[in-house]
C-alpha cells in the first residue's frame, strides 16, 4: 500500500490540525457568573418547604380554576429518554410514569398547588382530602358523584377497596409499600401480603376492620396506629383507582383504564405513548387539572442531550415539547443560562434529594472522626463532578429545600461559609485520633460519575490525614451492597427524596434505628435511643405540630449524633418549547406541572 | 545514515524506483557481497520517506511516554491535582461557575500548556503525557503477547496440520465464542473479590495485570487462524518441500522457511492491534472494570473530552489531535515495514 505517499500523510495530517483548529475557534472564556439565580433558588426554595395542608370540601370542587391566557387545541410532544417501566398505577413509584399518571389516573385525593409554593391536599375523587377520627386511627372517604372511568363505568367504592386489595396481590411489586403494610398493621409486620394472598381477586376481600364499605360512596380505613400522612400518602401516583370490572392484572400494566382528563390511544411499549381526551371525565370534578390541549405525543428514548439540543433549537414540533423528568444535560446548561431568550423556557428549583456522606457507624465509632470528615469534605468539587453551578447547591443540613422543616441558615458545621472544606479545623479534631481510625473504606458505584465523586473524596479527605481507601462496587448494586448491615465500607454517598412533603418520609426511613436491616434504607445503622423516642413522638403528630418535633430530631441526629455529612442539594433545571403555555414547577413532583400547560397557538 | 538521494544514485541508472532495483534478484554489478533479506530489507526501509519520518515520530511518542513524570517536573504541573477546586490554588481560578476553563482555547497558559479540564480543572498536559504511559505501554504489553501467542499456535497448527490443527482450531473457537468485553465486565469484580482484601483499594498494578491477561487470553485468536491460514498454502509450497525432501527439522523449516514469509501479515495486524488496543483499554474505564480516576488513560481523556466538544472543544483536541497523529503514523510505519519486506505485494 504506497499509495499513500509522504505529501499525502502530511497534507491529511495539516488538515485535520486546521479542521479542528478552525472548529474550536480561538475565543476567550472570561467566565458567566451565575450566582445570582443560584440565590434566588435559595429563595424559592424557602417557599418550596411549606407544610402541607389539608384541603377541605370547598378546595376539593372542581372545576380547577383556569390558568391565566389559557387556550385550548394542539398537541404537546414530550421527550423522555426511557422508556417507562409500567403504567399499572400500583406498580408507579418512579416519577416519569408519576407524570403521566397525573394526566390519565385520579385517586381518592391529590395534591394541589397555588404556584407560589404552598401545597395542599384535596379530595380527587373524594369529596375531601379526608375525615379522621379515633385519634387519626380511622380514615373516612366520601366518594364524589357521577365520577367515572373511560368506559363510562361509575366508580363505587367497591373500585376503590380493590384498588387496595391488588396491593396484596403478587404482580403489584414496584409500587410504593406503605398502604399495604399500615392496612396489614403489627400482625403481618414481616409480610404484609398474608393479609389477602389473592389481591382480593377470589372470594376472599379485606375484613371489615381493616376497610370497610358501608355503602356505594363511603371508604374507611382503619389502622392499629395514629397515620396523620395518611391523606398525601394516597396522593401518590401508586394509589390511583383501578375499576375491578376492567382489572386485567399483569395485563393492566400495558393498558390501564383512564380516569382523568386524558386516555391512552397508542402505545409502543419503549417508543412512544399517545394520549387523547378522555370524554367522559368531567372538569367539574376535578379541582386540580384540566383539559386544554387534545393530546399528548410522548417519545422515549430521546437522550437528555438530544432532547436540550432539540429544545435550545426550538424548531417545528418541538415548540410544543417539554421534558417530563428529563433536565438540561450538564454540558449544555451554559447554553442555556448564557442566552436570555432560551433561559426564560426553563424551569428551576430544588429536586427533594439530598446527598450526603453516610457513616457506617458499626465501624466509624468516633465522633472526632465523623465531624472532622464533615469539616474536611470539599462539596465545591463534588458539584462541579456533577455538572457545576446547576448540578447542585451546597447543602449546610439534611433536610432538603423541598422539606417542610427546612432551615436554611441551620448550618452547625459551617458548610456554607467553607464549602471546600474547613481543613484547619478537621485536623484539629484529628490530632489525638489514632492512626488506624483514620483509615476509612469509601465505597463508590463504578461509573463515570461515581469514578468522578472518588477523586473528589480522596482529594478532600486526604488533604486533613485520612487514609482513604476507595472501593469500586458494581454500580447496578451500588444501594442493594451498602444496604447491607454487615457491609464492609465506612462511607459511602447516598442520596433519599421525600415520597411526599412531610420530613417522615425522610426522617423515618433513613434514621428510624428500628428500621436497621438488610436492603432498608437505614445506610447508617443509627442506633440512638433518643433518635428513637422523637420519630415514634413525631408520627403520631398532626402535620403542623410534628413540624417542630422533626426539627428537633434533625437538629440531635446532626449535632450529637452526625451520621452523614450533608454534601449538596441536586437542582432540577429543565426546559419546554416556545409555544408551551402554564408551565411552572411543581413543588410535590419538583417537575414540570403538567396539570395547567397549554399551547399559546 | 545514507541520504536517499545518494542510495538511489549507487543504483543502476536504469532503475527508476530504487525499490524495484533492489528487489530484482540479481546481485549488484559493483559490489559482489550477498546480503540476508534483513539486510535488505532495512535498505528498503531507510529510502522510504514516510516510513523513516514515521518511525521517528512513533518513537518519540514512547519516549515522551517514558519521560512523562521528567516532563511535568519541568511543566511545574500533575495529574492529580484538582487546580479547579483545590482551596489552596483559590487564588489562580481556573475555571468560571459551570465549571468550563478560563481564558483562552481551554485555559491554555504558562502554568498549563494544554488547558486544563472542565469542572475539576486538573493539568491536561499532565494528564496526558501521564495517559501515553498508562496507554501506550498497555497497548504495547497486550498486542505484544496477543501477537506471539497467535503467531505460535498459528504456525503449529497450520504447519503440522491434522489432529493438531483440529484440537487447536476447536480451542480458537472456543475462545472466539467468549463475548470479550462482557466476560471482562463479568470477570472483574470476581478477581478482585477473590484477591483482594474488601477493605483494602484495588492496586493499580493488579488492575494492569488482570487487564493484561484478559485481553491477552480473549484476543489472540484472530492472529492465530490468520497465521494458520498462510502457513497452510505456504506448507505446500515447492522451496518447502525441497527442504524436507532435504531432510530439515519441522523446527527448522517452520523457523527458515515459513516464519519469514509470514512476517508481513503479523507486522500489519500488529499495526492495527496497537491502536484499538488503547481504545478498548479506554472503554473499559468506561464500563467501569478498567483503571479507574485518578489513574490517566489517554484514550479516557479522549473519549470524555468528546462530551465537551461544543463547549470546551480543546478539551478534546490536544489529546484527540495527539492520538490521531501516533495512530496514522503507526499505521503509515507499518505499511513501510510491510513494503519494504515483501516490495511486491503493494504494486
Amino acid at each position: 500500500m504506497k499509495s499513500l505517499t509522504s505529501r499525502r500523510a502530511r497534507a491529511i495530517v495539516v488538515a485535520i490540525a486546521a479542521g479542528s483548529l478552525a472548529l474550536t475557534g480561538c475565543s476567550e472564556n472570561k467566565g458567566t457568573s451565575s450566582n445570582k439565580d443560584s440565590k434566588k433558588d435559595q429563595k424559592e426554595a424557602s417557599a418550596q418547604s411549606k407544610p402541607v395542608t389539608y384541603g377541605n370540601a370547598a378546595a376539593s370542587q372542581g372545576p380547577a380554576a383556569a390558568v391565566a391566557g389559557a387556550k385550548e387545541g394542539g398537541t404537546i410532544q414530550v421527550y423522555q429518554e426511557a422508556g417507562l417501566s409500567h403504567l399499572d398505577p400500583g406498580q408507579i413509584y418512579v416519577s416519569d410514569a408519576g407524570q403521566i399518571s397525573n394526566l390519565i389516573f385520579r385517586g381518592l385525593t391529590n395534591f394541589k398547588e397555588d404556584g407560589k409554593g404552598g401545597v395542599s391536599v384535596v379530595g380527587d375523587i373524594a369529596t375531601d382530602s379526608g375525615q379522621s377520627s379515633d385519634g387519626g386511627k380511622t380514615w373516612t372517604y366520601k366518594l364524589k358523584d357521577g365520577i367515572k372511568d373511560q368506559n363510562g363505568n361509575e366508580i363505587t367504592s367497591a373500585d376503590v377497596r380493590h384498588t387496595f386489595e391488588r396491593q396484596f396481590a403478587k404482580f403489584i411489586f414496584d409500587g410504593p409499600p406503605y398502604v399495604r403494610s399500615w392496612l396489614a398493621g403489627n400482625q403481618y409486620k414481616d409480610d404484609p401480603r398474608k393479609l389477602l394472598p389473592d389481591g382480593g381477586f377470589g372470594k376472599k376481600h379485606l375484613p371489615d376492620s381493616v376497610l370497610e364499605t358501608p355503602d356505594d360512596k363511603t371508604v374507611v380505613f382503619h389502622f392499629d396506629t395514629a397515620r396523620p400522612d395518611f391523606p398525601q400518602t394516597l396522593a401518590m401516583p401508586g394509589y390511583s383507582i383501578v375499576p375491578e370490572k376492567t382489572d386485567t392484572k399483569e395485563k393492566y400494566d400495558k393498558a390501564p383504564v383512564s380516569l382523568g382528563p386524558y386516555k391512552i390511544s397508542e402505545y409502543k411499549v419503549g417508543k412512544s405513548l399517545k394520549l387523547v381526551k378522555n370524554d367522559q371525565w368531567n372538569a367539574d370534578s376535578d379541582s386540580v387539572r384540566h383539559q386544554y390541549v387534545d393530546g399528548w405525543s410522548i417519545d422515549f428514548g430521546v437522550t437528555e442531550s438530544t432532547q436540550t439540543k432539540r429544545l435550545i433549537a426550538d424548531q417545528g414540533v418541538s415548540k410544543n415539547a417539554i421534558q417530563f423528568t428529563g433536565s438540561v444535560e450538564s454540558t449544555q446548561i451554559q447554553d442555556v443560562i448564557s442566552n436570555a431568550a432560551i433561559n426564560k423556557r426553563t424551569i428551576k428549583g430544588y429536586q427533594p434529594y439530598v446527598m450526603q456522606l453516610t457513616f457506617n457507624l458499626d465501624r466509624v465509632k468516633n465522633k472526632a472522626v465523623r465531624d472532622a470528615v464533615t469539616y474536611a469534605v470539599n462539596s465545591k468539587s463534588l458539584i462541579a463532578g456533577e455538572g457545576g453551578a446547576y448540578g447542585g447547591d451546597v447543602a449546610p443540613n439534611l433536610f432538603a429545600p423541598t422539606l417542610p422543616g427546612y432551615e436554611k441558615d441551620y448550618d452547625p458545621y459551617g458548610r456554607l461559609k467553607t464549602p471546600q472544606g474547613n481543613i484547619e479545623k478537621a485536623k484539629e479534631l484529628l490530632k489525638d485520633v489514632p492512626a488506624a481510625e483514620k483509615k476509612l473504606v469509601f465505597a463508590y458505584g463504578n461509573t463515570e460519575q461515581g469514578q468522578k465523586r472518588k477523586v473528589a473524596i480522596e482529594d478532600a479527605l486526604g488533604k486533613v490525614g485520612i487514609d482513604v481507601v476507595s472501593k469500586e462496587v458494581d454500580a447496578a448494586s451500588y444501594y442493594e451492597q451498602i444496604g447491607k448491615v454487615k457491609n464492609p465500607y465506612d462511607i459511602y454517598i447516598t442520596g433519599w427524596g421525600q415520597d411526599w412533603p412531610s420530613p417522615a418520609t425522610v426522617v423515618t426511613p433513613v434514621y428510624d434505628p428500628s428500621l436497621v436491616g438488610d436492603g432498608q434504607s437505614n445506610y447508617s445503622h443509627i442506633k440512638d435511643p433518643e433518635v428513637q423516642k422523637l420519630i415514634d413522638k413525631a408520627l403520631g403528630q398532626e402535620p403542623t405540630e410534628a413540624a417542630a418535633t422533626w426539627k428537633e430530631a434533625h437538629k440531635y441526629i446532626l449535632e450529637k449524633v452526625n451520621p452523614a455529612a450533608p454534601l449538596w442539594y441536586t437542582k432540577q433545571f429543565q426546559l419546554y418549547g416556545s409555544n408551551i403555555g402554564g408551565a411552572r414547577y411543581s413543588t410535590e413532583s419538583s417537575y414540570i406541572d403538567v396539570n395547567n400547560l397549554f399551547l399559546k397557538s | 545514515m545514507t541520504s536517499p538521494t545518494k542510495a538511489e544514485g549507487s543504483g543502476s541508472a536504469v532503475a527508476l524506483d530504487p525499490e524495484l532495483a533492489s528487489t530484482s534478484e540479481k546481485v549488484e554489478p559493483k559490489k559482489l557481497e550477498g546480503r540476508s533479506p534483513g539486510q535488505l530489507m532495512w535498505q528498503r526501509f531507510r529510502r522510504d520517506r514516510t516510513g523513516m519520518f514515521c518511525a521517528g515520530v512513533v518513537i518519540f511518542y514512547f519516549v515522551i511516554a517514558l519521560l512523562a513524570p521528567l516532563l511535568t517536573a519541568i511543566s511545574g504541573t500533575d495529574p492529580y491535582t484538582l487546580y479547579g477546586q483545590d482551596p489552596t490554588y483559590a487564588d489562580t481560578p481556573v475555571l468560571d461557575d459551570f465549571g468550563l476553563p478560563l481564558g483562552y482555547f481551554g485555559g491554555v497558559s504558562g502554568v498549563h500548556w494544554f488547558g486544563v479540564e472542565p469542572q475539576y480543572g486538573r493539568d491536561v498536559f499532565a494528564m496526558l503525557v501521564f495517559g501515553m504511559r498508562t496507554s501506550l505501554y498497555m497497548a504495547l504489553g497486550v498486542t505484544v503477547l496477543v501477537m506471539l501467542t497467535g503467531v505460535i499456535l498459528g504456525l503449529i497448527g497450520g504447519y503440522f496440520g491434522g489432529r493438531t490443527d483440529y484440537w487447536i482450531g476447536r480451542v480458537t473457537d472456543f475462545f472466539l465464542s467468549f463475548p470479550q468485553q462482557l466476560f471482562f465486565i463479568a470477570f472483574m469484580p470476581v478477581v478482585t473479590a477473590f484477591f483482594v482484601d474488601p477493605r483494602e483499594e484495588t492496586p493499580t498494578y493488579f488492575r494492569a495485570v488482570a487487564i493484561l491477561i484478559v485481553l491477552w487470553v480473549l484476543g489472540w485468536m484472530g492472529m492465530a487462524r490468520l497465521v494458520r491460514s498462510t502457513v497452510l498454502s505456504l506448507r505446500e509450497r515447492e522451496f518447502v518441500e525441497a527442504a524436507k525432501v532435504s531432510g530439515a527439522s519441522p523446527w527448522r523449516i517452520v523457523r527458515k522457511e515459513i516464519l519469514p514469509n509470514v512476517v508481513s501479515p503479523i507486522l500489519v495486524q500488529f499495526t492495527y492491534q496497537l491502536p484499538s488496543t488503547i481504545l478498548t483499554i479506554a472503554f473499559l474505564s468506561f464500563a467501569g472494570v478498567g483503571f479507574v480516576e485518578p489513574t490517566p488513560d489517554w484514550g479516557r481523556l479522549f473519549a470524555v473530552g468528546a462530551r465537551y466538544a461544543e463547549q470546551d472543544p480543546a478539551f478534546m483536541f490536544f489529546p484527540g489531535v495527539a492520538l490521531v497523529i501516533f495512530i496514522l503514523c503507526f499505521n503509515l510505519l507499518g505499511d513501510s515495514v510491510r513494503d519494504a519486506f515483501d516490495p511486491k505485494s503493494g504494486r
